[in-house]
């Protein structure tokens, strides 16, 4: 057993994964930073006073939040180019930019709407103290409502924040080669290997790893915000 | 106090648009950024000034942006990567020599097999070469050049079972891996079987040897170089010849180009002329393939 870990094939298995997961790991934290203040915009959008403001903004959210996030990858990628504008460049970082945005876009939607129960669930009696207190309601958001939302969120975000690890698996639907991808390719053959199942499932061991660390680090940061109550 | 509501709301939504576009900004501005280094970068500073041009001429958009992308997957003999990561194989190599015939680098691009010509389309990519079989969807979506290579399929079967396939016919009762979209696919539904489509040849192997299906139906030139002794589906074998089985004659193997693209005829002076120096049966040669060559 411990030969087959010392073995080129190990070796080269290994190295080709790690690739993949790099390219997973950037997935994970570009669309992170881009969904986490984009859904808070989101969220402002569908608790909107202005009528037709909140109705567009809750058609969007619906259409992402009720269409397969693969079939919006496939889409955001071919169809522009097949309508004649090529806004992706070639090769691999065109994909990368593509599914980012796809990724950024979906999970922005999700969050917008954990925001905005977070936001909706601290009690109007902070708001109305705010008031009292001659606070204006920019200073009621952000010194009191905010706060009491981050703690609220941390749970349901962190649930997201597991899922997303798994989803950037979709794509490699447009041929972005993550992890899971560089698992698959030695079933038919990467490198000179040829017909290997192991790899797809010793990718398991990469995305276990990930939610581990995501999860501790998770739990730290709602353990932190613990003196809110 | 209501006025004021509004007014904020109001900044608010003004400010949702702009985030909006500032994300689409970053991401254009990011993805064209990013590839200086790249080769493809001029090509589409280069692309709006070709106008009108680029769309008559497949062969002039390529040489303007200096590269040939060429859309394969990882598919041996033909397309596969060396110990070192470099793209070889059969078509890999003449791939190569082709982009230098027309004095442009070559790029090669993993694609699904499925979005090939959503690929081509799209401009991701400007050929498919990549033992492709010239069926009918493909010759109705792509302009092909001469066809290059014979194929056939063939079914796989367990080692211990090969006995029970041998004089088959008929394909009735069994339940058959195929990949999706392939032609591996239409002949197994052709002789009666019921099908389990998968995403790659490789999956429908798995199929095979963990069970799951009887029998899976692939390309010969993938059997013989993935199946049998020496290989990790030593347990597996293939036996008949579905298109012996079912009189057809065999397949050929083909290169797509966009629709109407002028490379075509670009790729078709170049083979031959790859036939008459012995280009192609030397790479041929080299990667065990060329008893399927057709060199005339």
């Amino acid at each position: 057993m411990l030969s087959f870990f010392s073995s080129a094939e190990f070796q080269t298995v290994l190295s080709a994964l790690n690739t993949g997961f790099i390219k997973t790991l950037q997935l994970f934290f570009v669309t992170l930073v881009g969904a986490v203040p984009l859904g808070l915009v989101i969220s402002f959008g569908s608790m909107s006073r202005i009528p037709p403001l909140r109705w567009l903004t809750k058609t969007v959210v619906w259409i992402v939040r009720g269409t397969p996030l693969v079939l919006q990858i496939i889409a955001l990628y071919y169809v522009p180019g097949l309508k004649g504008f090529h806004i992706w460049s070639g090769g691999e970082s065109g994909r990368f930019t593509a599914v980012a945005v796809a990724f950024v876009i979906n999970y922005a939607c999700y969050f917008s709407e954990i925001y905005r129960g977070g936001i909706q669930g601290v009690p109007v009696g902070q708001q109305e103290a705010g008031l009292v207190l001659g606070m204006t309601r920019r200073q009621i958001f952000f010194k009191v409502t905010l706060l009491q939302m981050i703690k609220r969120i941390v749970p349901p975000m962190s649930n997201e924040i597991i899922t997303l690890v798994k989803d950037t698996s979709l794509a490699r639907v447009v041929a972005l080669q993550e992890v899971i991808w560089m698992g698959e390719s030695f079933m038919k053959g990467n490198q000179g290997y040829a017909g290997l199942v192991w790899p797809l499932f010793f990718t398991a061991v990469y995305y276990l790893a990930f939610s581990g660390v995501a999860t501790i680090l998770l739990g730290k940061l709602e353990k932190k915000l613990e003196y809110f109550r | 106090m209501m006025k004021c509501k509004n007014f904020r709301a109001l900044l608010l939504a003004l400010a949702m648009v702009l985030s909006l576009a500032a994300c689409g900004g970053t991401s254009d501005s990011g993805a064209k950024d990013a590839p200086p280094a790249d080769t493809s970068a001029p090509a589409e500073t280069e692309a709006p000034a070709e106008g009108g041009d680029q769309q008559d001429s497949d062969l002039a958009y390529v040489q303007g942006k200096g590269t040939l992308v060429v859309g394969m997957t990882d598919f041996a003999p033909m397309d596969y990567r060396d110990a070192g990561g470099n793209w070889i194989g059969f078509d890999a190599d003449m791939a190569t020599a082709f982009a230098e015939s027309l004095g442009v680098k070559v790029e090669f691009q993993e694609i699904t097999w499925d979005y090939k010509v959503m690929e081509l389309d799209a401009k991701s990519i400007d050929c498919v070469w990549n033992g492709m079989t010239l069926n009918d969807e493909v010759k109705a979506a792509m302009d092909t050049g001469n066809a290059y290579c014979l194929n056939a399929q063939v079914l796989v079967v367990p080692a211990d079972k090969a006995a029970d396939f041998k004089d088959l016919t008929s394909l009735e009762g069994l339940n058959v891996a195929v990949e999706s979209g392939s032609a591996g696919e239409d002949a197994a539904e052709a002789l009666g079987a019921s099908t389990t489509a998968v995403a790659k040849q490789a999956d429908a192997l798995m199929e095979v040897s963990a069970g799951t299906a009887d029998a899976a139906v692939i390309d010969l030139l993938m059997a013989g170089a993935m199946i049998g002794e020496g290989t990790n589906y030593a347990n597996l074998t293939y036996t008949v010849n579905l298109n012996t089985a079912q009189g057809l004659e065999s397949e050929e193997y083909g290169v797509g180009f966009r629709k109407g693209s002028d490379l075509v005829s670009a790729w078709n002076e170049f083979w031959a002329a790859a036939i008459a120096d012995g280009t192609v049966l030397k790479t041929g040669t080299t990667y065990g393939v060329q008893e399927s060559l057709i060199l005339e």
